[in-house]
């Protein structure tokens, strides 16, 4: 069975006409996390226990004759999604042994339909960088090369799909860290509409921000997880009084007439040339399938990526305060309360997040907080215009995914500012609180996937799945080979 | 030099929720070392808060009795720093927009009608315990109280002696209570108070302020006050200079002493908290809420003095909401509230003061006591017997009827043995029965006094002086 | 950023570094504040009223208790004594 080409459509009929039980699709996939893992580095915790007796559970359902969407569909859950009983580490020596005492939302959710889970995957720590190398445990690999990053903070579960480590898995995205590990391992990769998905359980980096969705081998897998994962919950005060439709209800339709907008600063000198022809090549096959390029400008997006830096970061100091050794997670050493959490929180935090919190508290300290914080909120607001204005003639917006495809390890990942600068095609969709899916468009000399970004209204998904679908239709994937040459 | 105090307030209350104002746990008072809390109250990771609406509508409520505005547009923000009874390292508060603006509530001290401004009022969650165990150098938080509503009042600084702040304090636990928000029990520490307070020479800009924190009696905060004041006079007249600090009173020596301040750099770096989405009301919310406003003190006040209660007994009644209730539930029942109201002023609070009963733990309703006073006042019983046989009652929580009846007090009516008790009285007597004959009235009061010996229970009062009167006079 | 501002930060963010690494710190974080001075350019006030994301009254939570969570689940993270969560002694 070939897992890097499944569909979760496809697996759903192999179970329900018992060509293969729960029990074995699980044995299948546990098989090659075992032999592709140790270099891929995508899980951080493997749970094949549970995932065995949630396969027998699952097997009983489909028996049954009861089985949902996702029964015994065997996923990746990102290492920040609270867990009853798994660790759960948000790649962080500060939370390397804490147990959750409860799921996440999105986990009982998909457990109440007896999905089967493989593992945790891991992360950028606390979700903060896009190459998880700022994990403390598993610095994940990209499948396609593993001499290059996977892209961050979700790229386990982005190189656990393309890799074929699970049929599907969840992640995060705050800035853009579900799009762009998508986009650099080759999968698709939707981030849903602010307030679409509880975050309750999902241990917060940027609450405004964060947002949970689906990474998958086809826009239409990730419809099918998000109809299981989406929804108002009265645990979550931000999750959205919205109608939950269902998310492929306009995959196949035509596309004639749909309006794509091309914002031009999103196709500017720091996205390589490469990339930038392979989106604009997309575009053309959306113009052949009959939808209309429209030309727009958001002239804000200079301000983006610091506007963004500034409001995550004041929200992950306050979000990441409550890590002081004495509840759960490292537990320092000291005298006093105050030598114990500064060694608790010293020793628990890796650098790149100590930047952060540095970062957040400067821009809300007083004296600084009107100049930075203040300004960078009423920034926001001025995203969300400039977005509403462009959905006044157009329908969903093309951008690329990242300005470059995955790149060395140790290249770029070391220099903060760099990395921060190559947010800069993501952070405005959650800044606006947008929904956008990132699809594979391309492959460049190397042989690395492209990424493309298509940005929808707020609560119009199904749009954006269904073109991304149209063009996943036409466009021929290469999978990853991540065993390599050896391993054949 | 004299020296002019200028006071301000900061009043926290608890308020009176099922449960906690950003989760679901019970908001009762005490319980187990952190078996009143959940992940959300323990601070958890990846767990959200979610506001309780009755929590919003206690606040609004509060805003009303104290003539607040009330914002149609609020919201939440976290007030950041570090101590182990904050689980999340934040309290949840409200900084630019709380819910009540722009208050005013009127107190009297000394026979003088004042005015006390409320800066603002808004609503944000309490924090945990702390218990020292000094030997093992540790201390040990228990979360329970973790996220309690807490309204915090701020008035502007418009107090300047101790007995405007103690005035101001014990009118505000009687609107809090009145209005069903806040059970104002100092002693639990659902009503705490922290003073600022400065001296200065009358006309000068305001002297360098001290906040005493955490006072939870009125009598505390009026002692407290009347040491800061003696403190900082002392320190300006020696021509030293006061400290701005946070201080703390010692019931025990009476004294406040400095205190090691809660975080050294003190800049809470307040944000809007992502996880609560602001609120709006519709002006009819706002109606709907303040209609539902039980009957105030001042209400209550006029309804008592349009029934003929002196004002001075009607503020006693008033001052103790739970008695004002006991009045009004006895009233009810026994249309005859001066009688009532005497009575529970006098033979009620005597009890009460004397450490015999509790309000809070009466054994009998309002309806009872008015029955023990419709008793009396219908010459059922005799009168002099009521205050034992409310002394029985608070014992033995038996109703005013069986005791008379146990004990029996009922008067019986029986004219015909009164008839031949007061003609042997009067053979007995002729001496004092001449005198009356021949003009000297007051011996009246001497036969009556021997009648009424002699035929207690068997007739009232009344019946036994009319016919008394009329044999004498026949 | 000088050593006086990190220290001040380090005490906001409960965070220690070594003497050693501090310039370092002190360089990557002027690096990073650069990228932020580019909204210093752009000329706009903020306007709470216009963020729009409120809810009404009406749909703010019911004030119903619910059972508490089990205390030794709870603390299955931490090392409780009496059921408390355990700091060193707080000087008051």
């Amino acid at each position: 069975m070939d897992l890097q080409n499944t569909s979760l459509t496809g697996l759903r009929q192999l179970l329900d006409s018992r060509s293969i039980s729960a029990p074995e699709l699980a044995d299948a996939y546990l098989d090659r996390i075992r032999t592709v893992d140790d270099t891929l580095l995508s899980y951080i915790t493997v749970t094949p226990e549970e995932a065995r007796a949630q396969a027998q559970k699952a097997q009983a359902r489909i028996d049954a004759g009861n089985a949902a969407p996702l029964t015994g569909i065997p996923l990746a859950i990102k290492d920040n999604l609270c867990t009853d009983g798994v660790r759960t580490t948000c790649s962080s020596r500060m939370l390397e042994d804490f147990v959750p005492p409860y799921d996440a939302t999105v986990v009982e959710k998909l457990k109440a339909q007896d999905f089967v889970m493989l593992g945790k995957a891991s992360m950028d720590e606390f979700a903060m960088g896009g190459s998880n190398q700022t994990s403390a445990f598993a610095k994940t690999r990209n499948p396609y090369d593993t001499s290059c990053v996977p892209g961050g903070s979700s790229g386990g579960s982005a190189a656990a799909v393309s890799a074929g480590l699970c049929a599907a898995a969840l992640g995060s995205d705050t800035g853009g860290s579900i799009r762009q590990p998508a986009a650099f391992c080759g999968v698709t990769g939707l981030k849903p509409t602010y307030g679409r998905v509880s975050r309750y359980g999902l241990v917060a980096f940027a609450s405004s921000l964060d947002q949970i969705g689906p990474i998958a081998h086809s826009a239409r897998d990730c419809g099918i997880l998000l109809s299981a994962i989406a929804g108002q919950d009265p645990r979550d005060a931000t999750s959205a009084a919205q109608p939950v439709p269902d998310f492929n209800e306009k995959v196949g339709k035509s596309l004639k007439g749909m309006k794509i907008a091309l914002p031009k600063e999103f196709y500017g000198e720091a996205v390589d040339d490469e990339v930038k022809e392979a989106v604009l090549a997309a575009a053309k096959t959306y113009a052949s399938m009959g939808a209309e390029l429209v030309d727009c400008s958001i002239s804000t997006l200079k301000y983006a990526v610091a506007a963004y830096y500034l409001i995550a970061s004041a929200e992950a100091a306050s979000n990441l305060s409550r890590f002081d050794g004495i509840k759960y997670g490292l537990r320092g050493e000291g005298k006093t309360f105050d030598q114990m959490i500064r060694d608790s929180r010293s020793r628990g935090f890796g650098d790149e997040v100590k930047r952060r919190i540095l970062l957040g508290n400067y821009a809300l300290s007083s004296g600084y907080y009107d100049a930075y914080y203040r300004k960078a909120l009423a920034l926001k607001q001025e995203f969300i215009q400039e977005y509403d204005r462009i959905f006044q003639t157009a329908d969903i917006i093309l951008t690329p995914t990242a300005p470059t495809v995955a790149y060395p390890i140790g290249q770029q990942d070391q220099d903060p500012v760099k990395m921060y600068t190559a947010d800069i095609c993501t952070v405005t969709v959650n800044i606006a609180s947008l929904p956008a899916i990132s699809t594979p468009c391309g492959y460049n000399k190397a042989g690395m996937p492209i990424g493309m970004s298509l940005i929808g209204r707020r609560f119009d998904e199904a749009t954006l799945i269904q073109a991304a679908d149209a063009f996943e239709q036409g466009f021929t994937v290469i999978p990853a080979k991540p065993e390599g040459g050896a391993a054949k | 030099m004299r020296l002019y105090p200028t006071i301000g307030l900061e009043i926290h209350a608890e308020l009176l929720t099922k449960s906690k104002v950003f989760c679901t746990c019970s908001a009762e008072f005490g319980g187990e070392p952190n078996s009143r809390c959940c992940p959300v109250c323990s601070g958890l990771p990846g767990t959200l808060p979610v506001l309780n609406r009755k929590a919003v509508e206690y606040i609004v409520k509060a805003g009303y009795t104290m003539n607040c505005d009330i914002s149609r547009f609020t919201k939440w923000d976290r007030k950041n720093y570090f101590y182990p009874d904050l689980p999340k390292a934040y309290q949840i508060s409200q900084m630019p927009r709380p819910v009540c603006l722009n208050g005013h509530v009127d107190i009297r001290v000394n026979g003088e009608d004042k005015v006390i401004r409320i800066n603002r009022i808004h609503l944000e969650e309490d924090a945990g315990k702390l218990v020292h165990d000094e030997a093992a150098h540790v201390s040990l938080a228990d979360y329970n109280r973790c996220g309690i509503p807490l309204i915090e009042i701020v008035t502007e600084p418009d107090f300047h002696s101790a007995e405007d702040v103690t005035a101001f304090v014990e009118k505000i636990r009687q609107l809090l209570q009145y209005a069903g928000v806040c059970d104002g029990k100092m002693e639990q520490g659902s009503l705490r108070c922290d003073v600022n307070i400065s001296l200065a020479e009358p006309g000068a800009p305001l002297g360098t302020r001290a906040e005493i924190k955490n006072l939870n009696s009125v009598k505390a905060i009026g002692r407290a006050i009347d040491y800061e004041i003696y403190r900082q006079t002392e320190i300006l007249e020696a021509g030293g200079k006061v400290h701005q600090e946070t201080r703390r009173f010692s019931d025990s020596t009476g004294e406040t002493t400095a205190m090691r301040s809660k975080e050294d750099a003190h800049d809470y770096r307040y944000f809007p908290d992502p996880d609560i989405p602001p609120i709006i009301f519709t002006e009819q919310e706002l109606e709907e809420i303040r209609a539902s406003l039980p009957e105030m003190p001042e209400q209550r006040l006029a309804r008592y003095l349009a029934w003929g209660i002196a004002k001075n007994e009607a503020e006693t009644l008033l001052s103790d909401k739970r008695i004002s209730d006991f009045f009004d539930a006895a009233a009810a029942s026994y249309p005859n509230p001066k009688a009532i109201a005497s009575f529970i002023l006098v033979e009620l609070m005597r009890r009460i003061n004397l450490g015999e009963a509790d309000m809070g733990t009466l054994p009998f309703d309002g309806a009872a006591l008015a029955r023990l006073v419709e008793l009396g006042e219908t010459d059922k019983i005799n009168k002099s017997n009521m205050k034992d046989i409310l002394r029985s009652m608070l014992e033995t929580g038996k109703t005013a009827d069986q005791i008379a009846e146990e004990e029996n007090l009922w008067i019986r009516e029986d004219l015909g043995l009164a008839e031949s008790v007061i003609d042997k009285l009067l053979a007995d007597n002729p001496g004092p029965v001449a005198q009356y004959r021949s003009g000297e009235q007051k011996v009246f009061g001497f036969l009556m006094g021997q009648a009424n010996k002699a035929l207690k229970g068997a007739a009232t009062p009344k019946a036994i002086k009319e016919l008394l009167e009329k044999k004498l006079k026949g | 950023m000088d050593k006086t501002t990190l220290a001040h930060l380090c005490e906001l963010s409960k965070l220690d570094y070594p003497e050693d690494q501090q310039d370092a710190v002190i360089a990557q974080m002027d690096d990073i504040i650069a990228l932020m001075d580019t909204v210093k350019e752009y000329d706009v006030t903020y306007d709470d009223t216009r963020d729009h994301n409120e809810i009404p009254y009406e749909a703010l939570r019911e004030d119903e208790a619910q059972p508490s969570f089990d205390t030794a689940r709870l603390q299955q993270n931490t090392q409780p004594r009496d059921d408390c969560y355990v700091v060193p002694k707080m000087m008051e």
